[in-house]
């Protein structure tokens, strides 16, 4: 055979391989899966900080949320608490004993029963760990005292001063129960044992939720497989729930569009807001979520000039929070009214500023601040909403003779800059904006931690008043013994707020959750005190 | 045996000194840059004890020392084998580095599998038709390559194919390996779904990974033919080639056969350069575009995060592996070359 003929062959062969392996791919990549398992992939926005149920505080939420138990669940629809692992519950007229009958036949994954003991050792870790290092949500559990085992399954709990403890047990962190046998399957000596920490943490469970973990990688995805003996699987009735529910960490919207649009993702917690639309007219469906996470502007009233109050005003006045909500969110938000988001507990209504530039001139005299007059603000980089919110506040400031100075940075770095207004006011922004969402259903989640000096780590205005921080203590105090007095306190807190322009609500997150025909999404299987967690076990896929 | 002791302990040391100053250098870096890491590492708390938190988790990392003590101790544990956990994920930082650094090995694999033959093969193609038409086409087009920048490329490929209803994002169908029970072995999801078996799995990984790595092929496949083209042209002129072809030797082992093996030094030397610098393409193009994991995302998040023991932990991993390529590049060399001693 010549050089020229073996070359011919060798080309035809190569043609032939090409268009072989081509058509196998083709087929297989083209070609769905034949098995008949339920798998559902939603897309989730950012990375998992940890998944420790007594310490995580953080974005392990959507994984814990599935895997972990609390005693009861808020609904805020209803405004009341639903019963979890705890059927029972009541207190003693001072609020300060509560007792809670647990549900029988409740198995952990790790095949231990659920009884009095894991409730105290779960308890007792995150309310410890929390006194021992400042870190999770322990702190939901600061007045407590006593965690008395009555039997096997019920629970005294003792408190050093009224509370609501009904709410505290339903709270976003620190509530969930876990199997006591992860001490010894983790090595620990005991519940303060960093090796139970990390055992948790490297995607070991011990949860007695309606999935379980089967593939841990915090940095990309989390596998986790329905959990057939789970206590609640008859309750909820739905023969279409996942087996396999994969929580994909895409950071990026614009990806969460394109898996959407190829059907490698099922449900999209993140798309851009500026495709929703074209999303619905593709075929797929959109749950809206109100959440409870709003999104608030610190003024630094510590430092020239925003330190004076007629100054702020003048600022609050020049915001258009309806435009700001159509522009920056793209209509997918609420304006704020106070503090406290819509349909939280002591969401109060009017309490926004309906005053346009020709106010703002007015308050700027009386202000007696000379213009033009150079003011920074700070927000967190990669959120476009507030940069574009930024972008418009500048502009209209720029019509009041204030030039705004927008500082955009990551997070850490925000929050290092920030709270710099307690020991350097002069070096600090004047403004800043920062989100919150609440651990526990209750407004001195929102107000302590924002607005108290006690919390330095989070009160980015450097705000202190001795008469704000006794209306909200007593009111936390009074959330035991009489509820509705309580909320009357809240708001008179805001109030107050409002009439100092300390901070201001800008709006209420609306979140688009984004999904695909196979998949349906009843009301139930989301909840905005529990952001990001979908409640898998109400939702029914096709095969 | 062409490499000696002597090379060996120099190399050794000579990589030892580089890693000690890169792990000085990159932990000032971070640590003096924006950011606290130990409000991540308290898990950016809450409550009312949250400068407890912060300033025990500052304790905790050695953050409260004297900074040249914080760069001893890391340093020293650096060379333990002690890094510790990531900041961000709560993980040991060398399983987070491993399972992303086999990420984008694979990737630079395929990358080379494509590069490597069609580049030499295209290489001496030109050479053959030296000064001729090819030649010139080859050329030009090795120059575009070598030349064209990997991101945009990329950028280019990833969206033709998601108008075309094609979705190259990740490393694999998540509904198609779990519904096929695919439990990656090595982390090298080629390999891993061969040895399950999983079809189904490997045909996915690879149309998904073929994309990314055509984009970060350009500049080795550029620069091969470019490369190959000189040094075969300057081999084919040879003596011991000239007589090949005065007696008569196919013209096929003349090049693939002589001339091929004549050159091959030169390119494992250029292939061990390009590769080495490929790994930043790669980290530049596998997670911004395709989505997929591997380094380049890991350590845009570790700075995000603040993460300093992750961010230094892969700046370690960048250098010991453009240290080793190198010297494997010259060991390579030396066991192929008579002429080169080590």
């Amino acid at each position: 055979m010549t050089w020229r003929v073996r070359r011919y062959v060798f080309v035809g062969v190569l043609i032939l391989f090409i268009i072989v392996v081509g058509s196998i791919t083709y087929y297989y990549v083209s070609t769905p899966p034949t098995t008949r398992q339920r798998v559902v992939v939603y897309a989730y926005n950012d990375r998992i900080t940890g998944i420790d149920p007594s310490i995580e505080d953080d974005t392990g939420l959507v994984i814990i949320g599935l895997v972990y138990e609390q005693l009861l669940r808020y609904n805020p629809l209803t405004n009341k608490l639903e019963p979890v692992l705890a059927v029972a519950w009541n207190s003693s007229e001072d609020g300060t004993e509560w007792v809670f009958r647990l549900r029988e036949g409740v198995v952990f994954h790790d095949g231990t029963p659920l009884n009095a003991t894991a409730v105290k050792l779960s308890i007792e870790r995150a309310r410890d760990v929390y006194r021992e290092t400042g870190r999770g949500a322990g702190y939901i559990w600061e007045a407590v005292t006593d965690v008395e085992v009555v039997d096997e399954y019920t629970i005294k709990i003792k408190l050093e001063y009224p509370q609501r403890l009904d709410l505290l047990v339903a709270a976003t962190y620190a509530a969930y129960i876990f199997s006591p046998k992860a001490l010894s399957s983790s090595g620990a000596s005991s519940y303060l044992d960093k090796k139970l920490e990390s055992w948790f943490n490297s995607g070991n469970e011990a949860g007695s939720g309606p999935y379980t973990i089967e593939y841990y990688r915090p940095d990309s995805e989390v596998r986790l497989k329905k959990f057939d003996k789970w206590w609640g699987w008859s309750l909820v009735n739905n023969t279409r729930a996942p087996d396999y529910v994969i929580v994909k960490i895409l950071p990026d919207p614009q990806s969460q569009y394109n898996g959407l649009i190829s059907g490698e993702i099922d449900i999209a917690s993140s798309v851009p807001r500026d495709y929703v639309s074209l999303l619905l007219s593709k075929g797929f469906k959109v749950h809206n979520l109100t959440s409870y996470h709003n999104y608030l502007l610190f003024f630094n009233v510590r430092r020239y000039p925003t330190n004076i109050t007629e100054f702020r005003k003048a600022i609050a006045c020049s915001l258009n929070l309806e435009e700001a909500v159509k522009l920056a969110m793209k209509g997918f938000g609420l304006r704020g009214s106070g503090i406290v988001p819509h349909g939280f507990p002591g969401f109060t209504e009017g309490l926004y500023y309906e005053c346009g530039l020709s106010e703002a001139m007015q308050y700027l005299n009386e202000s007696g601040v000379q213009l033009p007059v150079r003011i920074e603000l700070l927000y967190q980089v990669d959120y476009e909403e507030t940069r574009i919110f930024a972008e418009m506040l500048q502009s209209r400031l720029k019509d009041l003779n204030i030039d705004l100075v927008l500082n955009p940075q990551p997070w850490s770095q925000l929050k290092e800059i920030a709270k710099g207004v307690w020991e350097n006011p002069d070096e600090s922004p004047h403004l800043v904006i920062a989100d919150w969402w609440p651990t526990i259903p209750s407004p001195y989640d929102y107000l302590y931690t924002m607005f108290h000096s006690d919390s330095k780590e989070w009160n980015f205005a450097g705000y202190e008043d001795e008469e704000f921080e006794e209306l909200i203590d007593r009111a936390w105090e009074l959330e035991g013994t009489n509820y509705s007095e309580a909320l009357n306190l809240y708001k008179e807190a805001q109030v107050k707020l409002f009439n100092e322009a300390v901070g201001i609500n800008l709006w209420d997150e609306v979140r688009p959750f984004i999904h695909n025909a196979r998949v349906e999404l009843p009301d139930e299987c989301m909840n905005p005190l529990y952001m990001y967690v979908i409640y898998f076990q109400y939702v029914r896929v096709g095969t | 045996m062409p490499i000696s002791l002597n090379y060996l302990l120099k190399r050794t040391a000579w990589i030892f000194l580089v890693v000690v100053g890169v792990v000085i250098f990159s932990y000032m870096a971070i640590i003096l840059s924006p950011g606290d890491p130990a409000v991540k590492w308290a898990g950016n708390p809450r409550g009312p004890n949250a400068s407890l938190a912060i300033e025990l988790a500052r304790r905790e990392l050695g953050l409260d020392k004297p900074l040249f003590i914080q760069v001893i101790k890391f340093v020293a544990d650096v060379f333990t084998g002690n890094i510790g956990l990531s900041i961000a994920y709560k993980i040991p930082v060398f399983d987070v580095i491993m399972r992303r650094l086999v990420a984008t090995l694979e990737l630079l694999f395929v990358t080379y599998l494509i590069a490597i033959p069609l580049g030499v093969f295209l290489g001496i193609r030109s050479a053959i038709h030296r000064n001729g038409r090819l030649d010139t086409v080859l050329q030009s087009l090795g120059t575009v390559l070598a030349n064209t920048p990997t991101f945009w490329l990329g950028a280019w490929l990833f969206l033709t194919l998601v108008l075309l209803g094609a979705y190259p994002y990740g490393r694999v169908d998540p509904k198609i390996a779990t519904s096929t029970g695919f439990h990656p072995i090595t982390g090298f999801y080629l390999i891993d779904s061969l040895i399950e078996g999983n079809l189904l799995v490997f045909t996915n990984v690879l149309s998904k990974i073929i994309p990314p790595a055509i984009a970060i092929s350009i500049y080795p496949l550029g620069v091969l033919i470019r490369l190959t083209r000189a040094l075969a042209s300057d081999a084919l002129l040879e003596d011991y080639i000239r007589a090949s072809v005065a007696w008569g030797v196919s013209r096929s082992v003349i090049i693939w056969r002589y001339a091929l093996k004549a050159i091959t030094p030169g390119l494992v030397q250029v292939i061990g350069l390009a590769f080495a610098y490929s790994l930043v393409d790669a980290m530049a193009v596998e997670y911004v575009v395709f989505g997929r994991e591997g380094l380049g995302s890991l350590l845009v998040d570790s700075l995000n995060y603040s993460d300093f023991r992750l961010a230094v932990g892969l700046v370690i991993v960048v250098a010991v592996f453009y240290l080793l390529v190198n010297t494997l590049t010259d060991i390579i060399q030396a066991l192929i070359d008579p002429k080169v001693r080590l």
